[in-house]
Order: structure tokens, then sequence, then C-alpha cells
């Protein structure tokens, strides 16, 4: 099979998908998916803007991986709304090796192409990527 | 939310042949003493409230107050004394590196500039004295050539410093700079305990010759000895002066406690004699003392503290005890008010009540070491180290005459079918036995490595869990059991199965930080994702409706998941037990008690969010 690690292609969409949350605010969550076949990285599912946290965690597969982006809203200490962008490798411990080899050898060269992430979070579990975990790194 | 409600505190380690030190604060009336690595403040009055400082990397020896209270140093068998306040969270001063070797005694100078440390170390280190904020020293101390049991500082001007130890002789020290000035060879034993009078004008030392020699505090010299009519009859361990300066007591291997008035002519004579009330054995040898403000406060070997008033001696003391070492389970008895039964390994079973504290020991006919423990309301069922299942039928406080049975092999865990108590399910490495009563019903040899077992309050259906993560569900018929289900999720070997209270449910517990609740019914994961811990988790226990599962584990933590709710809705206690929590049960659906490492028993108020 073709080296994983360089090569993998980006799909257009996931890029002005990214662009439509980063600038519109349209999308709550965007869900990746890396396509073996075409070696390609593809959305799989956009969240609405009134979807929640747990929905989003919802939608992460329990024992495959996924590269997802969330725009997480919070408010400060000094009372300013903000907003942070994460970008989380979901990497379940019950997934398959060879699964969580590919996306750990693409996830670097795909960050890339996503400019305006402001925290990076890898999961192996849920309890790594629970809403408290979010809250401590939005700081 | 979860808030400490209330501690059961552990009581002083102790060793034989050896006095151990314990100190106070007559301001605050709290005690001081140290159990494994921890320091344990005490307070008389409020005998449920207590403070632990666990920050000490190897075992702590002695603790002591400033004289202004405010700080308190505290040392280690590895020669480490750290100096940190008492209020403001512990936080640390400064920690000094003092002795090579452990480090036994502990003095703070009057003004709380200096600090003498004494103990046993190679060649000069036997003693040191250095200012408590910068670490310099202050004298050289030689003339000791072995472990220096005991040192003391004259609480008046002009300061001196006296040592004692186990090579016979009592050492005088002036200074600072403080430097040798004599000795004395009085005693023909290890010399255990010196101590100045309040008043600084005598000093006495008490050794395991049975004497106890009164010098004079400026010049050094022997003035008096305490009589030894009517003496000890045994080592004397330690002495501590009325806050007066007019009495001594003192404490021995004759498991008694000597008031000795000091005359004029500073001769002692014994004014009265205090036994500890217990059932005489090598657990009721005294081997510490304290006299504060009123009260006379004595240790025995055993672990227990007793409380004395001094202005009213014929009152009977008030007996504190608890555990020394790591408690390894815990039962809650279904009585009003709820009684708690701990165990640890060293085969000691403490009964507690809840909102009173310590209860009371059982005492078995046999002391063997218990590992696994189950309690009904009139059975003791227990298992150690060795091929054996005791039971004991348990009368009020009494625990009636226990039977064995050998079982052939050693009881991993071992489980109670509540409501058919006859009925005990005992696993062991490869297999598991049933017994009912005390006869062996089957042995059934599994195949698989067995880790965990429960066995339903009803006796129909056991559960077994393997090393590999698996979980065997057999239904019991008769003698045998008949494999029903296999359900695999756990990723490491199973440590703990528990049925919920309704039977409706189970949970179960792996050391792979995981926990899991099942359906009895269909078998499905109710809730998963339980993976907040960071260690192998403990144990597990359930809420008595059944809403709640709250798990304990080696990272220190207690964790409570509700049922209803998604794993990560949970309220941790974090730091419940320093090293560990290993016993873990509901009292009442808000009430948590759980058991640890430090010997500690704490009660938790859990409210849901």
């Amino acid at each position: 099979m073709a080296n994983a690690a360089s090569g993998m292609a980006v799909h257009d969409e996931c890029k002005l998908r990214f662009l439509e949350l980063k600038a519109k605010r349209t999308h709550r969550f965007i869900i990746f998916k890396i396509e073996e076949k075409q070696k390609q990285v593809v959305v799989e599912k956009v969240g609405e803007p009134t979807q929640t946290y747990e929905d989003f965690a919802a939608s992460l597969p329990a024992d495959e991986c996924r590269y997802a982006v969330y725009d997480f809203d919070f408010v400060t200490a000094e009372n300013c709304q903000k907003s942070r962008i994460f970008f989380i490798a979901w990497s379940p411990d019950t997934s398959r090796i060879r699964n969580k080899m590919i996306y750990a050898s693409s996830k670097d060269r795909f960050k890339r192409e996503l400019d305006g992430i402001q925290v990076e979070l890898q999961a192996t579990d849920p309890t790594e990527m629970g809403l408290d975990v979010i809250k401590s790194r939005a700081n | 939310m979860a808030q400490l409600a209330e501690t059961y505190a552990c009581v002083p380690s102790t060793e034989r042949g050896r006095g151990i030190l314990i100190s106070g604060d007559p301001k605050s009336n709290s005690i001081l003493y140290c159990n494994g690595r921890s320091v344990i403040i005490r307070y008389l009055d409020r005998p449920l409230e207590v403070q632990v400082y666990g920050e000490h990397a190897y075992p702590a020896t002695v603790a002591r107050y400033s004289p202004n209270g405010e700080w308190i140093a505290s040392a280690d068998v590895s020669g480490t004394v750290r100096i940190w306040g008492t209020h403001n969270d512990f936080v640390l001063k400064k920690e000094f590196r003092v002795l090579s070797g452990r480090i036994d005694d502990l003095q703070w100078s009057p003004d709380g500039e200096r600090i003498v440390a004494s103990g046993e170390g190679k060649g000069k280190s036997l003693v040191r004295a250095f200012m408590w904020d910068s670490g310099t020293n202050v004298g050289e101390f030689d003339g000791h050539s072995r472990r220096v049991l005991s040192c003391a500082f004259k609480p008046t001007r002009p300061f001196r410093i006296v040592t004692c130890g186990e090579d016979f002789l009592v050492n005088f020290y002036e200074g600072p700079p403080f430097k040798f000035k004599l000795s004395h060879r009085d005693h023909s034993n290890f010399v255990n305990c010196i101590r100045f009078s309040p008043d600084g004008k005598r000093f006495i030392s008490v050794s395991s010759d049975k004497k106890g020699i009164l010098y004079d505090a400026k010049t050094g010299d022997k003035i008096g000895e305490l009589s030894s009519e009517d003496g000890h009859k045994g080592s004397i361990y330690a002495v501590s002066w009325s806050p007066d300066s007019r009495k001594v007591v003192t404490v021995s291997a004759d498991k008694s406690a000597k008031l000795w008035e000091i005359s004029d002519d500073n001769n002692g004579t014994v004014k009265r004699t205090l036994t500890c009330p217990g059932s005489g054995g090598v657990d009721d040898m005294l081997v510490g003392c304290l006299w504060q403000n009123d009260h006379i406060v004595t240790v025995s070997l055993g672990g227990s503290i007793f409380l004395y008033s001094a202005s009213d001696l014929d009152k009977a003391p008030l007996e504190l005890s608890g555990h020394m070492k790591n408690i390894n389970s815990i039962s809650v008895l279904k009585s009003d008010p709820k009684v708690i039964l701990s165990t640890s390994y060293d085969g000691l079973i403490v009964k507690w009540v809840q909102g009173i504290g310590y209860s009371g020991k059982l005492e078995r006919g046999v002391n063997s070491q218990i590992k696994c423990f189950a309690a009904v309301e009139e059975e003791i069922v227990s298992s150690g180290f060795d091929n054996k299942v005791w039971r004991y039928s348990l009368h009020g406080d009494q625990c009636g005459d226990g039977d064995c049975i050998d079982i052939g092999n050693q009881p991993k865990d071992l489980s109670l079918a509540r409501l058919s108590s006859e009925l005990a399910l005992v696993s062991f490495d490869t297999g598991v036995t049933l017994l009912r009563g005390t006869k062996i019903v089957s042995t059934i040899d599994l195949g698989f490595t067995v880790t965990a077992c429960t066995i339903a309050p009803n006796g129909t259906e056991a559960i077994v869990g393997g090393q590999d993560g698996k979980l065997h569900i057999y239904s019991v018929t008769g003698d045998t059991l008949q494999e029903e289900a296999v359900l695999e999720k756990h990723r490491g070997a199973i440590t703990v199965i528990r049925y919920s209270p309704d039977v409706s449910m189970f949970a179960s517990a792996d050391a792979n930080r995981e926990a899991v609740v099942w359906d009895c019914a269909t078998r499905e994961v109710k809730l998963k994702n339980m993976l907040y811990h960071t260690a192998r988790i403990n144990c597990l226990a359930w809420s008595p409706n059944g809403s709640m599962v709250a798990t304990g584990s080696l990272d220190t933590c207690v964790i409570v998941y509700e049922v209803d709710k998604p794993a990560s809705s949970r309220i941790t206690i974090k730091g419940a037990h320093l090293g560990g929590v290993y016993g873990l049960e509901f009292i009442d659906d808000q009430t948590v008690v759980s058991s640890g490492e430090d010997a500690c028993i704490r009660l938790w108020n859990v409210t849901p969010k």
C-alpha cells in the first residue's frame, strides 16, 4: 500500500467547510474521515450551530479514529464571550492499530491545511475529551 | 458534590521494644503523631475531626509544634526534617536533610529559632542542632557511639541540650554554639526518653533498666532518682512532665502508667498507678505518653490511645483506637445507628458507629490475618493468607466461636449470598468453591485464572471474572454451576463485581481503570465510559436505592456515578486516602464510607448534582 504519511490528499470540501466555520460561523463542528481507498480526507459530518457538545461526542464512533474540529463558546472570568476552535484527534484505544497509524501519520499534514486552529487535543477515550477537559484547555 | 463528614483516624504506628514520641499543642488542645508516611493532627475535644499531612516520602517518625504554635517540624526515617505551617493548608517552609539515618526525636528551642534532631546515622551525625530557617549548624555533638533515642532542649536560658541513647549514656551540652560538657553513665540499659521540666530546673531520663534519674538542669549533675519501691517492672519507654513541673507520668512495658510526685529533695515517689483496661496481652504494653493541660494521654503497643483526666484520676479513661495498617475492606451492618466493621490485613476487626467513632474491637478466638471479609447481620466470614475460611457468629459486640474449613487453595475473593447467608462463594486461582455453612458443597475447576467473583443475594446466580477481562455468568443449581453467558468488554483483569441491591443490575470493574454497569436480565451494557480513574479500580459499591455506583481506586480517588446519567457527570473525591482506596460502601443514599492504605476511614456526604 502507498505510504500513508505523505500523499494523503485533502479534499477541497474540508477546507471550504473549515473556512465557513471560521468566518461565517455556520457550523458548530465538523468531523473528518480518512477514506483509505481514495487516499483522501473527506468531510463525514457537519453540525448545526444549535447542536451541543453532547451531540458532537455522540457522532464520534467508539471504535474508529476520526479528526474533528469543534467551535467552543465560553464566558471568561471578566465576563467576555469568547470562542476557541479545537482540533480533536479522536483515536480510541478500542480501534484497530492500522487505523490509528494512518490517522496519526497524516494528522500533521492535515492540520497545516486548516489555518486557524487554536487548541489541539488528542483523545483516546471519551474521558479525555470530556467537557471539563475542553473547558480547562480553553482557559 | 462531596464533603468530608467524619474521619476515623488511624493510630500511631508502634514497634515492639521501642517507645514512640507523641507531642501536642496546649493552645489548640491537639496531639500529633505519625503513622506510615502521614502526620496526624488530632483534636482532643473533637475526636472525629482529624487533619492529615501526607507529604513525606518516607515513613514519618516524630512531629512537634513550634513554641508559638505556628509551625510543625516533622521528621522521617530518611533523616529529612520538613517544617510546615499549621494553618494555610500546611504550606512547606523548609526541608532539610539533617541526619543520614532515621530521626528518633526532634525538639524546638523555646524561642523557636533552633531545632535539635537526634537519631541514627553514620559516624558523627547522630545529633544535629540547626537554625530553623537557614539550616546552619549551631554546635558539635560528639559523645555518642550508638543510636541517640531522645533529645531535649532546656526551656529557659541559659540554653542546654541533653541527649540519651542506646550506649546507656546521658550527655549534656552547653551553648550555643553547643559543645559537649559532661556525660553520665548511670543507666544499665538503653535510655529511652529524656525531658526537661517546664520550669527548666530539672530533667529526667528513663531507661529500659526500669529506673528514672533526675538531674539538675543548669549543671547536669545527678540530683535524685525515682524511688524503686512500687516502681515499674518493665522497661520505661516514655516520660512526660506535668505543666506545674511537680509531677511526671511514666509509661512502661509492664502495661501500666505511673504518676510520680517529685519532692523538693529531688526524689520521686509513686503517687498513682494507672493500668490500662485491656485484655492484658502484648498489645497493652504502653509505649508513649504526654501530659498536656489537664489530659494525660497514653498510647499502647496495639495503638490504643487512652485519655485520662489529670485532675480526676479515678475517672475511666476515654479510649480512642483504630487501625494501624492498611484497611482492606469495610462492611456496613444494617443496624441503627449504622455500625461499620473494618478489617486490616493484620487481622484486626474494628467496630465504628456513625457519629460517635470508635466503638470497640472485635476479639476473635484466633487472630489470623484477613485478606477477604464479608459480614451480614449475625455472621462474619473471613479468609486470610492460608487456605482456611473462617465463619464467626456475631452477637452484638462479641464474636462467638468460629469454625474454619480448609478449602485446599488460597482464597482470592469471597462473596456471601446476602439473603441466604449460608451460601458463600469463594474463588481461588483456578476455580471456585461453593460453601454451605462450613461445609464444602462443591469445588469446581474453571480452567481460567479467576480474579473476582460474586453471588446474587438469593444465591441463584454467580458471576466470575477472569484475568483476561471476561465475565462468566453461571446459574447455581443445587451443587453445581452452569455457565450461562460470557461477557467481554473489559480490557484488564476483573478486580471486583457487585450486584445492585435490587438485583436488577450488576457492576464490574477492572485493573485497567474501567468500570461498567450491566443489566442483569438482558446482560447488556447499561452505563459505560466510566474510565475516569487513572489507576486500577480496587473496590466498588452500590447505593441502597440502586441509583448510584461508587468506585475507589489505587489513584486515591473515589468517583460516584449516577446510573441514569452519562458517566461524564460524576462526582470525584480526589485524594480520599493517601496510598489508594481499598474499601468502599454506601451507608445510606447520601453517605459513602471509604477506607484505604493510610489506615483511616472517612465518611463523605454525597449530593447528586
